[in-house]
């Protein structure tokens, strides 16, 4: 009996589904749906089915060793257990999803650290009172006029004033 | 009018000069860059300009006198000029004199009355200059740390994927152990119904045996009644319902 009862693990579905992002929400409520359908067949299978009854058999049918040879079969009978094929695969894809989940913890990393780069310089950016034309195009780049382009005053098209 | 010229270098002279230590520093004089060294960004520029006295005479030039002279110094200075201009006829009088008066007069007023609001509105206009810049500044500021926050909540719910594949194997235990209870109870159920399929088929067929044999025997005793037993049970039985009908009366 030892490889028959895989552990099920019981699963803290208030916690998992917090975790769930809005886009899978509908992915999450099927496989939901699916797990509670799953165990509530299980609930209603009950775990030995009742025992036959061999002497009342014995004392009712006629014929003699019928019954005798019903139940030799019957206790020598071995049901095989349903092989398990895709725990495996669910392994491989835990694998693989433990593997670009780090991927994606370290781009994001990447990007929080960006982030927060921006945001220290605009932190520590002088106040706009002591600011010159010049302090300005430097802190934000996209204020300085492009004299190139547009020689002539105010050095932007008439239609960004 | 080279005495105007001296009024006017006065004051130029008196800025170049370091401020005198007596009163306080009303004009702070800015230090320019010179030198490559300087990284940091300027003191930021004073808030009123230099003090003046009727809008034309910096106040560092009465207080260079007030040692010498006291408080009415230099005013007692000007009007000397003044009447020394007029007596002596180095400014004539003349029709220019009245256009400047009326000019100059109007002039005064209009900006007494009305410079405080301009100055005000001028005001307002830089202020929401600096008002739209810096609520630029706080939306990105705000934007980052809640991009932040949102990068720091995926990794949260990243860390969160064990759930999934505890949910999947689970899935996968429950349906092999209900197929295997389901397995179970089919044999038994097939193996209770052909026993009880041979036991229904015995009960039968003694069920049948009986009532076949109750019709042979009802058939033979009833074909055994011979003709002459007949006759004499009949004439038994009209004896008897005799003897009933006049028990009867």
């Amino acid at each position: 009996m030892a490889g028959r009862r895989a552990a099920i693990k019981a699963i803290d579905w208030a916690a998992f589904a917090e975790r769930v992002p809005p886009n899978q929400r509908p992915m999450f409520n099927a496989l939901k749906t699916r797990s509670d359908a799953l165990s509530a067949r299980l609930a209603a299978l009950p775990e030995k089915p009742p025992a036959i009854d061999w002497a009342y058999y014995k004392s009712a049918v006629a014929k003699a060793g019928m019954v005798d040879e019903f139940q030799k079969k019957f206790s020598a009978l071995k049901i095989p257990e349903p092989v398990d094929t895709q725990t495996s695969k669910i392994n491989a894809q835990e694998q693989e999803a433990a593997k670009s989940a780090e991927e994606y913890v370290q781009a994001s990393k990447a990007r929080i650290a960006q982030y927060e780069q921006e945001l220290q310089k605009l932190k520590s950016m002088i106040p706009f009172e002591q600011m010159t034309f010049e302090d300005l195009h430097e802190a934000f780049p996209e204020t300085r006029l492009d004299k190139e382009k547009y020689p002539y005053w105010p050095h932007k098209p008439i239609a960004d004033l | 009018m080279l005495s105007r010229l001296v009024l006017r270098a006065a004051p130029a002279a008196l800025r170049s000069l370091p401020p005198p230590v007596t009163v306080g520093v009303l004009h702070a004089t800015r230090p320019l860059h010179t030198s490559k060294q300087h990284l940091a960004p300027l003191p930021p520029l004073p808030e009123k300009g230099g003090e003046v006295r009727h809008g034309l005479i910096p106040e560092e030039f009465f207080q260079f006198l007030y040692p010498k002279t006291g408080v009415t110094g230099p005013y007692m200075l000007g009007t000397g000029l003044i009447l020394y201009f007029l007596s002596k006829e180095i400014y004539v009088v003349n029709h220019e004199t009245v256009a400047a008066v009326c000019i100059l007069s109007i002039l005064i007023y209009g900006i007494k009355k009305f410079g405080p609001d301009v100055a005000a509105f001028a005001d307002k206009l830089n202020e929401e200059k600096l008002a739209k810049a810096q609520a630029v500044k706080n939306e990105s500021i705000e934007g980052l740390e809640a991009a932040i926050e949102q990068e720091k909540k995926e990794q949260w719910r990243v860390e969160g994927r064990s759930y999934l594949f505890d949910a999947k194997r689970n899935n996968i235990a429950m349906l092999l152990e209900a197929n295997y209870r389901e397995r179970l109870l089919t044999v038994y159920n097939e193996v209770k119904k052909r026993l009880d399929y041979q036991v229904a088929m015995q009960n039968l067929k003694r069920q049948k045996e009986q009532d076949h044999m109750i019709q042979w025997v009802e058939k033979s005793v009833v074909q055994s009644i011979t003709p002459q037993q007949q006759k004499e049970s009949i004439a038994k039985c009209i004896l008897d319902l005799k003897a009933l009908s006049k028990t009867a009366q």
